[in-house]
């Protein structure tokens, strides 16, 4: 009957990622966003269909189960636009770092101003991060693994759906720099939405994500002592 | 017929590289307490590989763009997982909204603003350069 349930939502949820993918390509808007659009559409079907989320793990433990060989995969962008890197190296890394730095401060500082659990505010911290490395480093400083990645999902989710027409708005033109923002701030979600930008936006934002990963499971640990504890 | 199971198992072979990589990539977490996630670990390592030319690029490129296309559907379950913290998202959502979307906005601000101010800067003095060597040897 598990075995059942599994494979139902399994084929559940593929075809609705597959259709939605589909359907971003068609009509590219923040609404059509495949990861918006198929996590709504799937609670959907799982409250009609009467499964709780507990019966839902064994597809989530199928699925999750490729972010850490898609995690290490990353190393292959990395190493073919390495060239890009290295001559984009100072504003690159600039950018990485200051916007990471920025971007837990404000959070971190938000949430404990609106007097937020510290539970909430350690999971959140590592929101920026992707998924399969937020969920290790929410553990190691004792935030809610689940919840992290919710997070996560959530900040990705609105990085792809806002980040370009923000970008706009904020005279940010630059190819590299959109590449960049998108990587550092939305991870792969983010990623994901650079592709549809161009081939530099894309691999400098896979760059940007796993550069990021780097710096805030090295620096959130200490930001983390020194200002919650 | 032949040439796609031959593709699927080549794959299958990739992935399963990726697969072991991250697992050793926890082991050497594990052994040396480093405060960094296992599969970092194993992304810095594959890259190391690969920079010095121990594992072929061909020998991950399929999986890992395969992977990576599909990156979003290995968090939908994740998100799903939203259903489970109704209670939570329906009292404290906005401000988990909130938060988001101004550190979003803030961070975007300063990764664009700083690198896009340093490229261009770079940009001028490589133009700046060749018109001086223009003058010189021109």
């Amino acid at each position: 009957m598990d075995k059942f349930v599994t494979l139902y939502t399994l084929a559940v949820t593929i075809g609705i990622y597959l259709w939605s993918v589909h359907l971003s390509k068609k009509y590219s808007s923040p609404l059509t966003n495949p990861v918006f659009l198929s996590t709504l559409l799937i609670i959907f079907i799982l409250v009609l269909s009467h499964i709780p989320y507990a019966e839902y793990q064994g597809t989530k433990e199928v699925l999750t189960f490729f972010l850490g060989p898609a995690t290490v995969g990353i190393a292959v962008p990395l190493y073919q636009q390495r060239k890009v890197l290295y001559q984009n190296l100072i504003p690159s890394f600039a950018g990485i770092l200051v916007g990471s730095v920025v971007c837990m401060l404000t959070t971190i500082l938000t949430l404990k101003g609106l007097h937020l659990s510290s539970e909430v505010v350690r999971s959140m911290s590592v929101k920026t991060i992707t998924t399969p490395i937020a969920m290790e480093v929410a553990g190691i400083i004792h935030g809610d693994k689940v919840l992290a990645a919710i997070f996560v999902v959530l900040t990705g989710m609105l990085g792809a759906m806002t980040g370009p027409s923000i970008m706009n708005r904020m005279k940010i033109y630059h190819p590299l720099s959109r590449g960049l923002a998108l990587g550092t701030q939305a991870h792969g979600i983010g990623t994901a939405r650079a592709a549809s930008e161009g081939e530099l936006q894309v691999a400098i934002a896979g760059v940007a994500m796993g550069v990021n990963g780097i710096f805030v499971s090295i620096l959130v640990p200490s930001i983390v002592v020194w200002m919650i504890n | 017929m032949k040439k796609k199971v031959a593709i699927v198992f080549r794959l299958y072979a990739q992935v399963l590289l990726l697969y072991i990589l991250s697992e050793i990539g926890n082991f050497i977490v594990e052994i040396s307490r480093l405060p960094l996630p296992g599969n970092l670990v194993g992304m810095l390592l594959l890259f190391l590989l690969l920079i010095t030319k121990m594992i072929p690029l061909h020998w991950v490129s399929e999986g890992s763009s395969l992977l990576l296309k599909h990156l979003s559907l290995f968090f939908i379950p994740v998100a799903v997982g939203l259903m489970s913290y109704k209670d939570l998202f329906l009292h404290q959502g906005w401000i988990f909204f909130l938060c988001i979307l101004l550190s979003l906005w803030i961070g975007m601000y300063a990764t664009g603003k700083v690198s896009q101010t340093i490229a261009l800067k770079q940009e001028d003095n490589v133009k700046e350069n060749l018109k001086s060597g223009e003058q010189r040897y021109g």
